[in-house]
């Protein structure tokens, strides 16, 4: 039994071929991390399964039904959300807000851990802000908040920890175990390593568009065209 | 979470309250001038909240007078074959506009921004060339003239109090229904004004909205269209000309688009300041061109915004 199985999938931009053949399936309740350099085709994948962007080509299933190509509302109410990788709230509603209208277009009620979640993430004596006079990594957390809100079975998470600093990032982690206790399967796309070690048991690894390696973060991150295709250009450019 | 999923709020309860001035102020004068301009501000004031209603979700329509055509003509063409019924006619006067915006919105709302800005232009000008091309229906360049004053409950509303006591009134609906439209789905709305992706991936069916919108939108420029015609006793396409969008804009824009009080304001200051030039009414464009500018650059929140922010700042 799989939540979300993604087969075959690829897309185009005219004679641009962003990513193909993309397969894998996640387990309900499953963790998965997505990584590769920047343009491997990461972010275009999430687009693509989650309704934003059409698929050339493959099929994207959700818990057995077919999903491609369906409408970014239809897949979010069929059980798929996801976050962005930059701040995305409705900067000029209050944190409640942002929150009931996640809750309210989700339209399956408030999942359990909500509160506690925005509790454990100081969003609770906030809730009467607005959305754009919150720090940074607040506004970025009320954004993955607001993803989980909406009641999804899969979350896709596009580089939740992109622009936090060192000590937010450990709050990606409380985040990730607060969604999966309650049966939310995830995938996750980072650049972050020592996040993506610590938390996923299975990684795949995309390079221009094709999947590289698809295992266990030990076993792929040894692997030399691992290495080369995206570990060394990180220790090149950084 | 906190948030109140109410009907009506205090905004639109004050809107009604200002409009039902109009009630008020006839017994206390006769001046036919100050009838023809609250006539005016009435029908601006309605025409203005259909343009209102699309941009609480960031879309700037110039299709009112296309939908004033329809709901004026239908209350003219009506009045010939002796149907002058306030309430039969009101309902008219709404659900054909809006019922003809079923199938226009499904082409404009797959478009945002400038085209859209450019394809409800032009679908205001096609009304005009249809209510020319169409003179068995519609009089053509000549228009309807003569059309039967309505009447209510049995009596012929003709003299002027009548007339503007019905402007009034149909205003006031018109701002029930815009009212109850935009508080009930205020968060609907604001969500796809300011971020639209982002509501759709929260699973908000933003074409949905749009169209409702779009809808009741056109029905109550159909209700400013019947106030209109039911002033002038007359329908002619010039009343319905694709350039007074810009008027109902800037009674939008200059009211403040936060609130719906913005748009009756709006239309109120600058109908009475269009009349203060009285001889000079041709440099009323200019005066929106300046005040537009003035908000713009000054005031972004218009006269409402305005307004509260220093009583914000004044606590």
């Amino acid at each position: 039994m799989t939540e979300l199985r993604v087969e075959g999938l690829a897309k185009q931009f005219g004679g641009v071929r962003v990513f193909q053949d993309i397969a894998f399936a996640l387990p309900p309740g499953g963790l998965l991390g997505v990584i590769g350099p920047n343009g491997a085709g990461k972010t275009t994948l999430i687009n693509v399964i989650s309704g934003r962007q059409p698929a050339s080509a493959g099929k994207v299933l959700l818990a057995g039904r077919d999903i491609t190509n369906q409408p970014a509302y239809a897949v979010s109410r069929l059980g798929l959300a996801r976050s962005f990788q930059q701040t995305n709230t409705f900067k000029s509603a209050s944190v409640s807000e942002n929150v009931a209208r996640a809750v309210r277009f989700g339209g399956r009620g408030a999942p359990d851990g909500l509160e506690a979640m925005l509790a454990e993430f100081g969003l609770t004596q906030r809730l009467r802000e607005n959305a754009d006079k919150l720090p940074y990594g607040l506004q970025k957390m009320l954004g993955l908040v607001m993803a989980f809100a909406s009641g999804p079975k899969v979350l896709l998470l596009d580089e939740p920890a992109a622009g936090l600093e060192r000590a937010e990032r450990q709050l990606i982690d409380a985040y990730v175990a607060r969604v999966r206790a309650v049966g939310t399967s995830v995938l996750i796309v980072e650049h972050d390593m020592d996040l993506i070690r610590r938390l996923c048991p299975r990684i795949l690894v995309l390079d221009a568009g094709v999947l590289l390696a698809d295992g266990s973060p030990q076993d792929v991150l040894a692997r030399p065209d691992v290495i080369a295709a995206y570990l060394g250009e990180s220790e090149e450019a950084g | 979470m906190p948030v109140r999923w109410r009907l009506l709020g205090w905004p639109e309860l004050a809107a009604i309250a200002i409009l039902a001035l109009g009630f008020i102020i006839p017994m206390f004068t006769r001046s036919v001038l100050v009838y023809s301009v609250l006539n005016q501000i009435f029908i601006g004031a309605v025409a203005a909240q259909s343009v209102w209603i699309m941009l609480r979700m960031d879309l700037l329509s110039f299709a009112t007078p296309a939908f004033m055509a329809i709901g004026g003509y239908t209350v003219a063409i009506a009045g010939e074959y002796d149907i002058t019924n306030a309430f039969l006619m009101t309902a008219a006067a709404f659900i054909l506009p809006a019922l003809v915006a079923i199938p226009l919105g499904a082409l404009v709302l797959r478009l945002r921004g400038t085209y859209f800005v450019l394809v409800t232009f032009v679908l205001a000008q096609i009304m005009q060339l249809v209510l020319f091309l169409t003179p068995s229906l519609t009089g053509g360049s000549n228009g309807i003239a003569g059309v039967a004053p309505v009447t209510l409950l049995g009596m012929e509303m003709d003299s002027n109090r009548q007339v503007l006591e019905f402007a009034c009134g149909l205003a006031i609906i018109a701002t029930l229904i815009t009212g109850s439209l935009t508080r009930y789905f205020r968060q609907h709305f604001a969500a796809i004004e300011e971020n639209e992706i982002l509501a759709e991936s929260l699973g908000l069916v933003v074409w949905r909205y749009k169209a409702l919108g779009f809808i009741v939108s056109a029905g109550v420029a159909g209700l400013a269209g019947y106030s209109l015609v039911n002033m002038l006793l007359t329908a002619h396409p010039s009343s319905f000309d694709s350039p007074t969008a810009v008027d109902f804009i800037a009674y939008t824009i200059i009211g403040g688009r936060a609130s719906i009080l913005g748009p009756i304001l709006g239309a109120s200051a600058l109908v009475y300041a269009t009349n203060l030039f009285g001889t000079h009414g041709q440099y009323a464009q200019g005066l929106y061109g300046v005040l537009i500018l003035i908000v713009v650059f000054v005031a972004r929140g218009g006269i409402v915004g305005t307004i509260a922010a220093l009583l914000r700042r004044r606590r």
